[in-house]
Formats: C-alpha cells, sequence, structure tokens
C-alpha cells in the first residue's frame, strides 16, 4: 500500500487517564488517524461509524474504559453490546471484521493507545485498502452548490 | 383454516358489550389479492370483517396509530402477537387496554407469488389449508399453499399466538426453530464479496419510499433518523450510500425488537428482500442473550440492558 490506512479513531474523553497519553493523541496523532472524542463510548451512535466506513475510513478504532470503570457507571457496556453487534452486522454484508477493533483500557494503562494503533495500523496495512460499503457522493467541486 | 364466523363472533360481542373501543382487523380491498387493514367500531361494520392467508401486513403496526388510554381489540396472529408484546416492553401501550383474539395462523401467502403463476388479474381467492385456487379470467388455477408462503412464514417459529386473551381454532403444531438460524448460516457461508454484491444489488433498487418503515409495528419514531436534516445522519437521497445506509440502520433499529414477520419486505413496491438482515440480528440476540422478542412483556430487549455478565461475554 502506498498510502497509509486511514483510520477513524473514536475515543471517550475519559479513557486515557494519564495526561501525556491524551495529549499524545490531541497533538500528536499521525495525519493518516482522524480523531472524533465523545463523551462516552455510549455516545457513538453506530451511524458515526457507519458514516466512517461510507466516507472511506480503511479502519475504524474505538477506545474507551474496562467494565466498571466508565465516568457515567454503564455507558461501556452498553456501547460494547451494541457497537460489536454492528461490527457482526457490517461483517454480514461484507465489510472485513478486522476493520473494527476495539480497546478497552484501564485506568491504570499507560502508553498502551500508541501500540494499538500502531499494531492497528500495521495489521490495515496486511488487509489492503477496503472496497465495500465506500458510497458517499462526493462533493462537486466548488461545494455543495456547484 | 380459521373460522370467519367464529373471529366475527366474538368481535360483534366485544363491541356491543364496550369492551373495546375499537377492534383492528382486516376488510377486503380493492382486488382480492389485497385485504386491507381496517378499524371496526360497531357491530354493524363487522359484517365485512375477512381474515385470510392474503392479510399482509402486521396489525400491530396500528397499536401506535390509536390513542394510549384507548380500548383496542385486536384480530393477531402468531407474530402480530410478538410484537404487540414488543411494543408493551416499549410502553407503547398498557395490556390493561387491550382486547386480543389470537388466530393460529397456517402462514400468509405472498400475493406476488400467485402473481408469478397467474398474473394481476384475479378475480377471486379460495383457500384450505394445502391450497389455494385462484380465479382468472383465463380459468382457474389450482395451487399449493406452501409454494406461496412467504418466506418468513415458512422459517416460522411461533405460529400460535402465544398471550391473545381468546383463542379461535384449535392450536397448531408449532415450526421448527432451526429454521431461521440455517437460513441465516447459509446467508453466512457465503464469502464477503458475494454477500456485499447481494446486498449491493437489493440495496441499490430501493426508491427511498420509506413502505417497510410504515409497514413494521417497531418504526413508531415520531422522527425517523432520514427524516433529520440537523444533524444530517445519513444522505438522504436515493444514492448509493443513502440507500446503503437506510438498509443498514432501519434493519439495526429492530434489533432485538423484529418478530420476522416480514411486512417490511412484503410492503416494498421494489420486491427488496430485507429479512436476510434483521434475520441476522435476530439470530445474534438468540446465540448471545438466548434473546426471542416479544415472549413476555418484562424482558427488556439485550440494547435496553446490560448486566455485570458482559464483562466476561466480550473477548477483549
Ligand atoms: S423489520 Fe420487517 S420483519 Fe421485522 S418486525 Fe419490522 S416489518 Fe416485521
Ligand atoms: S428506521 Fe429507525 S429511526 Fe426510522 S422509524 Fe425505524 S426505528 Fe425509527
Ligand atoms: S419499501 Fe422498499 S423501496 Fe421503499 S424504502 Fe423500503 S426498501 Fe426502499
Amino acid at each position: 500500500m502506498s498510502q497509509k490506512p486511514k483510520i477513524a479513531f473514536f475515543q471517550c474523553q475519559w479513557c486515557l487517564y494519564s495526561p501525556a497519553d491524551q495529549n499524545w493523541v490531541d497533538t500528536q496523532l499521525p495525519s493518516n488517524i482522524h480523531l472524533t472524542k465523545t463523551p462516552c463510548t455510549g455516545r457513538i451512535n453506530p451511524l458515526y461509524v457507519l458514516n466512517a466506513v461510507q466516507g472511506g475510513a480503511d479502519g475504524v478504532m474505538i477506545s474507551g474504559c474496562m467494565p466498571e470503570q466508565c465516568h457515567f457507571k454503564t455507558g461501556n457496556m452498553a456501547a460494547r453490546r451494541q457497537l460489536e453487534e454492528f461490527n457482526d452486522f457490517l461483517n454480514h454484508i461484507g465489510y472485513e471484521k478486522e476493520r473494527v477493533r476495539f480497546v478497552w483500557l484501564d485506568l491504570q494503562d499507560r502508553g498502551i493507545i500508541q501500540k494499538q494503533l500502531a499494531q492497528f495500523e500495521q495489521d490495515l496495512e496486511v488487509l489492503g485498502p477496503a472496497k465495500n460499503l465506500i458510497t458517499r457522493t462526493k462533493i462537486a467541486e466548488g461545494g455543495l452548490n456547484a | 383454516m380459521p373460522d370467519l364466523d367464529a373471529i366475527k363472533t366474538e368481535v360483534r360481542r366485544l363491541l356491543a358489550d364496550g369492551v373495546v373501543e375499537v377492534v383492528v382487523a382486516f376488510k377486503p380491498g380493492d382486488t382480492p389479492l389485497h385485504p386491507q387493514p381496517a378499524f371496526f367500531h360497531s357491530p354493524e361494520e363487522v359484517d365485512s370483517l375477512v381474515h385470510n392467508g392474503l392479510c399482509q401486513n402486521n396489525l400491530a403496526t396500528f397499536l401506535t396509530h390509536l390513542p394510549k388510554t384507548k380500548k383496542v381489540g385486536m384480530v393477531v396472529r402468531g407474530c402480530e402477537n410478538r410484537s404487540v408484546n414488543a411494543l408493551i416492553v416499549e410502553k407503547q401501550k398498557s395490556r390493561e387496554n387491550l382486547y386480543l383474539l389470537g388466530v393460529p395462523c397456517e402462514g400468509i401467502i405472498d400475493w406476488r407469488k400467485i402473481v408469478e403463476h397467474v398474473g394481476e388479474a384475479v378475480l377471486a381467492v379460495h383457500e384450505n389449508s394445502d391450497e389455494v385456487t385462484v380465479e382468472t379470467r383465463e380459468g382457474q388455477f389450482n395451487l399449493s399453499r406452501n409454494e406461496l408462503l412467504h418466506a418468513s412464514c415458512l422459517r416460522c417459529a411461533h405460529r400460535n399466538p402465544i398471550s391473545a386473551d381468546i383463542l379461535i381454532g384449535e392450536p397448531l403444531p408449532e415450526g421448527d426453530p432451526n429454521l431461521a438460524r440455517v437460513a441465516v448460516e447459509e446467508f453466512e457461508s457465503l464469502t464477503n464479496e458475494e454477500r456485499y454484491a447481494w446486498f449491493q444489488k437489493e440495496a441499490e433498487r430501493c426508491i427511498r419510499c420509506y413502505a417497510c418503515r410504515e409497514a413494521c409495528p417497531m418504526c413508531y419514531c415520531t422522527e425517523c433518523f432520514v427524516d433529520h436534516i440537523e444533524p444530517r445522519w445519513t444522505e438522504s437521497g436515493a444514492t448509493p450510500a443513502g440507500m446503503q445506509g437506510w438498509h443498514i440502520v432501519r434493519a439495526f433499529h429492530q434489533t432485538g425488537r423484529c418478530t420476522d414477520c416480514g411486512a417490511c419486505e412484503r410492503a416494498c413496491p421494489m420486491d427488496i428482500k430485507m429479512t436476510y438482515l434483521t434475520e441476522k440480528l435476530n439470530n445474534d440476540m438468540r446465540k448471545k442473550y438466548a434473546f426471542e422478542v416479544g415472549l413476555d412483556i418484562q424482558t427488556q430487549p439485550p440494547f435496553a440492558t446490560v448486566t455485570l455478565d458482559d464483562k466476561n461475554r466480550f473477548s477483549v
């Protein structure tokens, strides 16, 4: 792959407990990774994931807190139920399951997210660019009203 | 076959005694192929009530069209009874305000299959448990009832209404619950590319008319995500992303809520298949959470609840 895989990264704003890690994500992310911070994984609507996929993401990474460590008590658990199933469902219609990855972090974890993103990028390089479900209408040059 | 006179007698009684204010059932439509849902308010109107294999709709859909406190009677088959239960779980109606006339169901005849055999100019249809006799100008055709059934009915495991106030007719033997699983597994055995090709071929014919949504008892949102402008959740035109997005998300919203009644498919003017999506989700809910939609009026669907078990249920 000549270009680096495009990764849509959805991050719960509480899951990176160490300021160093959060700071790295906020300022040092490579340009092929697109960050969306959410108040909780429970706020990640499956439609967000679908929009990333339709828009051409080669992979989607979702990071949140381990069970029983959610800032909102059970947001992560509800998210796990829904988003895991949504991933299975996308797979049902031909989107490779390996393209969506979850990272559930412990509050003690340090330096994990960098490693996870690097590993995900490597694995996506092996998989090659995504082909299926990339259908979003390209906006014509000059904007919507051109 | 259901005893129509017994149904009518009971409906008349409900209305005459004031047990309910309205009964939702079917009346004859423009052609014999399309009986239509109807609201019966007085015993006199009940003469025109019909109930046969060509009644395509899931009547539970109309529950959310009526005021919550209205006393409603409804003629329900197996899937409709379960849809009603699912709506009660979601607090769209309370059981006290409902009177369910259950009719054990021998399966819904997919009207399209009749048209395939004999064309559209149908004068009359008669049926018994094995055979459907269709009269047209060209003559009379005898068709096997089983071959005309809608796919959802062929794999149905809940023909008998499970919580009706009165059952009209004898309970039927239940279907094999494995049939639904086998159908999903068959589709899943295809390769990624084949599955995507199938999905594309179905979704791309969609004209975004939303008949599938209107036909579904569980699509009762006041504002559907596709009608939402700010933020715009998905492309709203008949574009590839819009059509695929609609199919993906409509089905996904039915997770743990769909009874596989098949009303969405039968309503689609483009003959688009949709239950291969919802059945996958149903199958997963059975596998992962041992959950079957509408078996009672308390159990919340898996997405509406979490348990501490979840800690061990996920791989990561
Ligand atoms: S999605 Fe289709 S099969 Fe499922 S409940 Fe709605 S109308 Fe019935
Ligand atoms: S598709 Fe989803 S948002 Fe639209 S009516 Fe159905 S359940 Fe509601
Ligand atoms: S009924 Fe058929 S054509 Fe209409 S929106 Fe649904 S899938 Fe599309």
